[in-house]
């Protein structure tokens, strides 16, 4: 039997001796435990949830035309390829990707093909597309199917990509609202063709003079395609133009990819001093809720460490009575053997004991309230976009942290009652 | 085996130092049973806890089992008493929250060097309680033990580690006259065994069992 096992069973035999203590002690501790490992679930749970209504990617800086252009005095204002160029050369900017709103009308007469939908008879419904870089939705594209330009007269589809956060809104708002059939989310809906008619307007004056008959095929959802827009190939946009007679107005935007998240203020700045301009609109809403959502789990788990600090207060004031209660106890162990040291390790063990115990009862405690917090939301909330499934999230470390930092405390807390035990003089106290 | 020479010892007050110990010599042989007698407050107990290694505040020299305590670290002076020293106290000291074979097993448990498995520290605590007579009281908390029980827990627990040296520190103060007979008897056979026994008593009993009765008394041994 190694020596610290044998320190290691002297301490546990000395809880079994006081139960009630040990009991009080863990009980402290799992409180501290239980709030640590409930908050930061929550908050994990809640900023994941967030990140999946906000999908901001900290590296993106999406660029638009200036308000004021001052166009050949600056450069500025118009977006083409040579400002995309200018742009890509910037320090910090890894990649653009240029995006080109479609010009040419395009409307559905029809639900997707393949799906039993109520369609309501009659409707035509306008639908916004932009062109955007395949290389800017080339992780998105679902298997099996490719994000390119068909060509012109191919009787082939036009691949498009959905926002994903689009399907959760039809799903969850629009179609109980019309009474209409959900779509399947995820990747099963890859693959759903929906004929349109290219040149139509729902607006009869926007109509072009010719009207032919496509397919839209679905061949992926991003969080990078603006959410009520249908994404295209920036080549068949292109193409659309060219085919309708459309007068090139330059990009409708252009995305940069930061190397760094670091990079981009200087990034946006730099774009400023071109004469453009930067929409962060979507990023300012997601880094307004992601600090919300800091905030606000920073002081619930504040709330939690100070009822750590709290179970530690209590475990260091209750080891001190029971060390002054077993003087002659450890005097003789000290007679037997025990160094000083020693004394100090078995108090310390009693402390990190009674804090992994209550860590332990406390992660189960925190994992067992959040099942039941969920299940009382799915119960009573309302099924709103992007509920999630569950409001928690336990990533590994978590139930870990969760027996580190009670133990860790209650050890803080024995420090000084393992002092006070180490400085028990044997001689004087058996005398 | 034990070895006191010009030994002195002051508890120190608020204002005032009271001298306990004044200049002891002291040498037990192993095998001797040495009784040391005197009045209360003579400074019995604290001769015992300076040649127990309990003490390390004191003046002159000491040596046991052949291991000078001057300049012997806390960890040192615990290895010695671990290994050489056993103890025995009048008021038994027996843990209460423990069993009586797990009082047993403790300095096994502390054992800095050669430590051996838990079932092997059980087996040899089992053996120690068997020869004190206590096989079948092994799991009995000391509450529910007599005192005659108690102090033969007591003395497994320092025969435990197969000492050098006994200190008994009144062992047979609360004990009956029959009871203490037979601790006294069993005392004579650990000496005769070869184990070096120093008793600290006022009780004659005791003293007629010894090889040797020193008195102390104003801090000094008297013949």
């Amino acid at each position: 039997m190694t020596r610290a096992r044998g320190l290691l069973w002297i301490a546990v035999a000395s809880l079994r001796a006081d139960r009630r203590g040990a009991l009080v002690n863990a009980a402290a501790a799992c409180v501290g435990a239980a709030a640590l490992v409930f908050f930061l679930a929550l908050g994990l749970g809640i900023s994941r949830a967030a990140h999946r209504m906000f999908p901001a990617d900290a590296r993106l800086v999406d660029v638009v035309p200036g308000t004021v252009a001052l166009g050949g005095v600056l450069g500025g204002g118009r977006l083409d390829d040579e400002t995309a160029a200018r742009l890509a050369a910037l320090p910090g900017a890894a990649a653009v990707w240029p995006r080109l709103s479609l010009r040419v009308p395009v409307a559905a007469p029809g639900p997707p093909r393949g799906l039993d939908y109520n369609w309501p008879p009659g409707m035509s419904l306008q639908i916004p597309v932009v062109g955007v870089a395949p290389e800017l939705v080339k992780g998105d594209v679902g298997p099996g199917v490719a994000f390119e330009d068909p060509g012109p007269g191919s009787d082939r589809p036009i691949p498009v990509l959905l926002s994903r956060r689009l399907l959760e809104i039809y799903n969850k708002t629009i179609a109980p609202a019309w009474g209409v059939r959900r779509l399947p989310a995820g990747l099963s809906i890859v693959g759903l063709e929906l004929p349109v008619k290219v040149g139509y307007s729902i607006v009869p004056q926007k109509t072009e003079d010719r009207v032919y008959v496509a397919r839209l095929k679905l061949v992926g959802l991003s969080d990078r395609v603006p959410i009520y827009l249908l994404a295209m190939p920036l080549a068949t946009v292109r193409r659309l133009h060219a085919e309708y007679g459309k007068d090139d107005q330059g990009y409708t935007e252009v995305t940069i990819l930061a190397r760094q998240p670091e990079d981009v203020p200087a990034l946006t700045a730099a774009v400023r001093r071109m004469g453009l301009s930067v929409d962060e609109g979507e990023r300012a809403t997601a880094e307004r809720v992601g600090t919300v959502v800091l905030v606000t789990t920073g002081a619930l788990v504040f709330l939690a460490a100070v009822m750590c600090a709290l179970a530690a207060l209590a475990i260091a004031q209750s080891l001190s009575a029971s060390v002054r209660g077993r003087t002659k106890e450890i005097a003789v162990l000290q007679a037997l053997g025990a160094a000083p040291s020693d004394v100090r390790r078995i108090v310390l063990a009693e402390g990190a004991i009674i804090g992994l115990a209550g860590g332990i009862v406390g992660a189960a405690l925190a994992f067992g309230a959040a099942l039941l917090s969920d299940r009382a939301a799915i119960a009573l909330l309302p099924d709103f976009p992007f509920r999630p499934d569950t409001f928690f999230a336990f990533p590994a470390w978590l139930p870990a942290l969760g027996l580190v930092v009670p133990a860790l405390a209650a050890v803080l807390g024995a420090l000084a009652p393992a002092a006070t035990a180490a400085r028990v003089d044997p001689a004087r106290t058996l005398s | 085996m034990i070895r006191l020479r010009a030994v002195t010892k002051v508890f120190r007050d608020a204002d005032r130092e009271v001298p306990i110990l004044r200049g002891v010599d002291l040498d037990v042989a192993a095998g001797e049973l040495v009784a040391i007698v005197g009045p209360s407050g003579s400074g019995k107990s604290t001769l015992l806890y300076v040649a127990g290694a309990l003490d390390r505040d004191f003046g002159g020299e000491a040596t046991i089992a052949g291991v000078p305590l001057a300049g012997l670290s806390a960890e040192g002076r615990a290895v010695l008493r671990n290994r050489a020293v056993g103890f025995v106290f009048q008021s038994f000291n027996l843990l209460q929250g423990l069993s009586a074979i797990e009082n047993v097993m403790l300095p096994g448990l502390l054992r800095r060097d050669g430590a051996e498995p838990r079932p092997a520290i059980r087996a040899r605590a089992e053996r120690a309680l068997a020869d004190v007579g206590l096989a079948e009281k092994a799991r009995q908390p000391p509450a529910r033990l007599s005192g005659g029980e108690r102090q033969r827990v007591a003395i497994a627990r320092a025969l435990f580690a197969e000492p050098k040296v006994l200190l008994a520190d009144e062992p047979t103060g609360n004990l009956d006259a029959v009871t203490g007979e037979g601790i006294i008897r069993q005392f004579g056979e650990l000496a005769r065994a070869g184990l070096t026994v120093l008793v600290v008593t006022h009780e004659e009993r005791v003293s007629r069992a010894a090889s040797r009765v020193l008195h102390l008394a104003d801090g000094r041994i008297r013949p």
